[in-house]
């Protein structure tokens, strides 16, 4: 009974309340599609990362990430990697020998990571091979020697380009400092400038050959079907393999997997900020309400309406307006995020800055079930506080005094 | 049978320092089956009266018994449930609920009774066929005429089963036809069903329609006459 009284209250002035609902609408809208925007950068971030940089899970020697020390490799790699192949959810397993070292030109040199890969192995489980444009040359090339892929800022700050020729030059596990000459086969570009500041590949054959001996491995990659499978895969892996370091990519990167909930968080306060803000506008309406009401309501107390009734009418036309206009916001955001979402959004004129957060300059928004119910539930929440003054107003009417006025 | 006594009834209103004593020390009875109009000049005290009969108002000091309930004794939400199933009010306004039809606002007292959905809907129909609405349901007050909103809150008045029904000023807002019918119905339902009514009037046509007409002024009982004996001057 009082829900449909309240809903037709709502409708009583239409104007009004129609402007207090496009107010709440609009607010939802923007907050909703910042999440979508953010959400989305958050996605792409992750996504790139694990695709292109850590993958799901990555192993290595227990001390190896301390000091990344040549000499601090994996002992039988191949073992583990075919055990780890096994698991189920485990999509692919790639080995990399991974040496810090120097690259040179004849203009400039460079810090670098060298990522020594199995080319074939890699590409199933990063997605590098993708990043290197048709006008930048090619991925390492199996049974081509001494071929290396770089990135374009380090390609730029060597001033070297597809074909030319680079030093790599690294201290194997006795000291020695062991030179190498490379041609750049290709230039990459991933959204991810800091990663692409150091790391160049190489083919694990040629570093071998450097080496005089088998090339060590220093990092075993897992990817996975689907990140569903991290904790449960993670979590095998370790069993069988105690001894050596197991990291997923939340570990690997914690910033990446504490992304989304700090997003998530500060969010839900610009959401309530915005809705604070609406708040006052939704009380001074559901002021003029009860004033307007006056009689009316009396007449309601008159005949016999308690308090708590009374209360419960207000509340919900509140809540109803507040309500009405949070969903007409989500299905405005709903439908600019699913037009955005197909097409991107092109901020590639603040790519450089973008870039050097790690950020993809085309930013496609996502949209998140648990965050529309969490505006549903605050929205609610916003007005049940501010149904509470108007609805007090309402318990102070005298009915004696609200019917007399004629 | 009493239903209604007010004992040395006085209610004095505080206006800025200055006591008004708008009730004054009444003492009256009320049978069941009456059709008895309170009369008297503005600010006599009628409708402060009324109130305090209808428990909307808390006299300075007296008492009042409904049915030998002394109002004094229930606590507010007690005297809200009381009003609720005992007592019906007809305004000079109507105060319809604009938003509801004619039936939703006879049902509504009913639920708030807390009566089932089929009851309702029974006695909703029943009550706005005897004040010869039984085709205006689904209408709003708004399309309404004055005299019909009138008979709609009359059907509300009654949706509660009260004991008695307070009508203060029923007429007033309304024209000479939409009155007369108004009080034909009112006049068939104290005959046929005994409901009591007690109004507040100015109009003569109301009091000429009472069987009991008691006057008003200054707070304080002046006459009290069954209309069909001449009765001495209190």
């Amino acid at each position: 009974m009082f829900w449909s009284i309240a809903w037709k209250n709502v409708w009583r002035n239409k104007l009004r309340s129609l402007l207090v609902i496009m107010a709440i609408a609009l607010g939802v809208a923007a907050a909703s599609y910042s999440a979508a925007l953010m959400f989305g950068m958050a996605t792409q971030k992750i996504k790139a990362a694990v695709s292109n940089e850590v993958s799901h899970i990555q192993l290595h020697q227990a001390d190896f990430l301390e000091n990344f020390e040549i000499r601090d490799s994996i002992p039988q790699p191949d073992q583990v990697g075919a055990g780890i192949a096994g698991i189920p959810g485990v999509k692919a397993v790639t080995e990399r020998s991974v040496i810090t070292g120097m690259t040179m030109s004849a203009t400039s040199s460079a810090g670098i990571q060298i990522n020594a890969i199995n080319p074939d192995l890699e590409k199933k489980v990063t997605t590098i091979y993708t990043k290197i444009s048709d006008s930048s040359g090619s991925y390492l090339a199996v049974g081509k020697r001494n071929q290396v892929l770089v990135s374009s800022k380090i390609a730029e700050k060597l001033k070297v380009r597809v074909k030319s020729k680079i030093i790599l030059r690294f201290q194997s596990a006795d000291g020695t400092i062991i030179d190498g000459a490379y041609k750049i086969c290709g230039i990459y570009k991933t959204s991810n400038g800091i990663f692409d500041e150091m790391n160049i590949f190489i083919n694990r054959d040629d570093l071998s050959r450097q080496l005089g001996k088998e090339a060590p491995v220093h990092e075993i990659a897992v990817l996975l079907s689907n990140n569903d499978y991290l904790e449960k895969v993670t979590g095998t892996i370790k069993k069988e393999n105690p001894a050596l370091s197991v990291l997923t990519w939340k570990q690997l990167q914690p910033e990446l997997g504490m992304l989304t909930g700090l997003l998530t968080i500060s969010l839900y306060f610009l959401l309530g900020i915005i809705l604070a803000a609406l708040a006052f506008g939704i009380v001074n309406t559901m002021l003029m309400v009860v004033l307007e009401r006056v009689r009316e309501l009396g007449m309601l107390m008159a005949v016999g309406m308690n308090k708590r009734n009374l209360f419960k009418m207000i509340m919900l036309e509140t809540i109803f307006l507040s309500l009405t206009g949070g969903i007409v916001g989500m299905v405005i955001s709903i439908a600019v995020t699913g037009i955005t979402a197909h097409s991107g959004i092109d901020l590639s004129s603040f790519a450089r800055g973008f870039e050097s957060m790690g950020y993809d300059a085309f930013i496609y928004p996502e949209l998140r079930p648990d965050f529309f119910i969490g505006t549903v539930v605050l929205v609610i929440f916003t007005g049940i506080l501010s149904s509470v003054y108007p609805a007090r107003m309402a318990l102070k009417i005298n009915p004696a005094d609200a019917v007399r006025g004629e | 049978m009493e239903i209604i006594r007010l004992i040395q009834l006085h209610k004095i209103y505080d206006e800025s320092g200055i006591p008004v004593h708008a009730v004054n020390g009444i003492n009256l009875t009320v049978s069941e089956g009456e059709f008895t109009a309170i009369v008297g000049p503005s600010g006599s005290g009628k409708t402060t009266l009324l109130n305090l009969i209808g428990g909307l108002d808390k006299p300075t000091s007296g008492e009042i018994f409904i049915e030998g309930t002394n109002l004094s004794d229930l606590k507010p939400n007690q005297l809200i449930d009381f009003r609720l199933r005992n007592i019906g009010f007809v305004f000079q306004s109507f105060n319809l609920i604009p938003v509801l039809t004619a039936h939703e606002n006879v049902e509504f007292i009913m639920q708030l009774q807390g009566r089932g959905r089929e009851e309702r809907h029974v006695r909703t129909n029943e009550l706005l066929k005897s004040v010869g609405l039984e085709d205006k349901i689904d209408v709003r007050p708004r399309n309404l005429s004055g005299g019909q909103q009138q008979r709609v809150a009359v059907a509300r008045a009654l949706a509660s089963k009260p004991r008695f029904i307070l009508a203060d000023e029923p007429t007033a807002n309304l024209d000479s036809k939409s009155t007369s019918n108004l009080l034909d119905i009112m006049e068939k339902l104290n005959h046929v069903e005994h409901m009591t009514f007690i109004f507040s009037t100015h109009d003569q046509r109301v009091v000429s329609k009472a069987h009991r007409v008691i006057t008003i002024e200054d707070g304080q009982v002046v006459s009290d006459v069954n209309q069909e004996h001449f009765v001495h001057k209190v």
